[in-house]
């Protein structure tokens, strides 16, 4: 840049320095700042600039680095959350699966212990009809034995009073001829 | 063989010698009894309870026990002794007993025979009918 400041001030010896000399420009004054200032640059990019673009660049990976594994992790969301709806997909297929045969199974469980509540229903049934006939059959043959009891014992009482010694002796030769037979 | 074998061995064979004209004679019953006791025997008590027991045996057989409602007449109670001879043999004691509780009718028992033609016995087997 001073090179070219300085041939650009050789080049244009005249317009140039007509123009400086109307704007109070000393040149030697200007190329020790321009001097000056180069080396402040200098020094500037060497302690100062490449550090921080160092760092900016260092931010700079770690932004992308972030971004990437903003992206690994948005990607492995993405897949997480396509896994688990597979997940609750299969969930959902399986519960229904369990919910039929669950279903089905209370369903058979329901019908055998109907037919086992039915069987043990007529069960009790024939049974009551069976202890109902014997009760009947007892009550009938204590009746006939109190009657037939009954009949014997007036037929004893009277008996004796209405037999005649004719009959008496009939029922003696009846028992006399058995014996002889 | 058992004491009690041998026992009721000599009373069978002394029983034996009791008999004249298969009937039982009461002297020699008495005589064999009177034997026995005063002899001493071992088996005494033993062989006497088997004799006496043979003794009421033969003497059930050969005893009738006619029971009637009312008492039977003389014709009727001849032939039923007729009748319980033929059946039975001679040496049949009978004996006729007044028993109003038969009701009516006649029952004879010769040893654990039964001739049962009373009224109460009629009456007894109706009431097991029912």
């Amino acid at each position: 840049m001073i090179a070219f400041l300085f041939l650009a001030a050789q080049a244009s010896e005249g317009q140039v320095a007509k123009i400086a000399r109307t704007f109070g420009v000393d040149w030697l004054h200007l190329g020790a700042q321009i001097i000056s200032f180069s080396i402040v640059c200098a020094v500037l990019y060497k302690f100062a600039y490449r550090q921080i673009l160092a760092m900016l660049e260092e931010r700079r990976q770690q932004i992308a680095q972030g971004l990437a594994n903003a992206e690994k992790i948005k990607a492995e969301l993405d897949r997480t959350e396509a896994q688990r709806q597979e997940v609750m997909t299969q969930a959902h297929a399986q519960g229904a699966t369990f919910i039929e045969e669950a279903r089905a199974a209370a369903a058979r469980v329901l019908e055998q212990e109907t037919q086992k509540a039915i069987a043990a229903s007529e069960q009790i049934i024939s049974k009551a009809r069976e202890a109902a006939a014997q009760d009947h059959d007892r009550m009938l043959a204590e009746l006939r034995r109190e009657v037939g009891r009954l009949v014997v014992q007036a037929t004893t009482m009277v008996t004796g009073k209405i037999l005649t010694p004719e009959d008496h002796r009939r029922l003696a030769e009846e028992t006399e001829r058995h014996i002889a037979a | 063989m058992t004491r009690n074998k041998l026992a009721k061995r000599e009373a069978k064979q002394l029983f034996r010698l009791c008999m004249v004209d298969a009937l039982l004679d009461e002297g020699r019953v008495r005589q064999v009894a009177q034997h026995v006791s005063a002899a001493g025997y071992r088996y005494c008590p033993a062989v006497l309870a088997h004799f006496l027991r043979l003794v009421k045996l033969d003497q059930a057989r050969h005893t009738a026990n006619v029971e009637s409602a009312t008492p039977l007449p003389e014709d009727l109670q001849a032939s039923t002794q007729a009748s319980l001879t033929r059946l039975y043999g001679p040496g049949l004691i009978t004996a006729f007993v007044h028993r109003p509780s038969l009701i009516g009718g006649m029952r004879v028992q010769v040893g654990s025979d039964v001739y049962d033609g009373s009224v109460k016995a009629a009456l007894e087997a109706l009431e097991k009918s029912f």
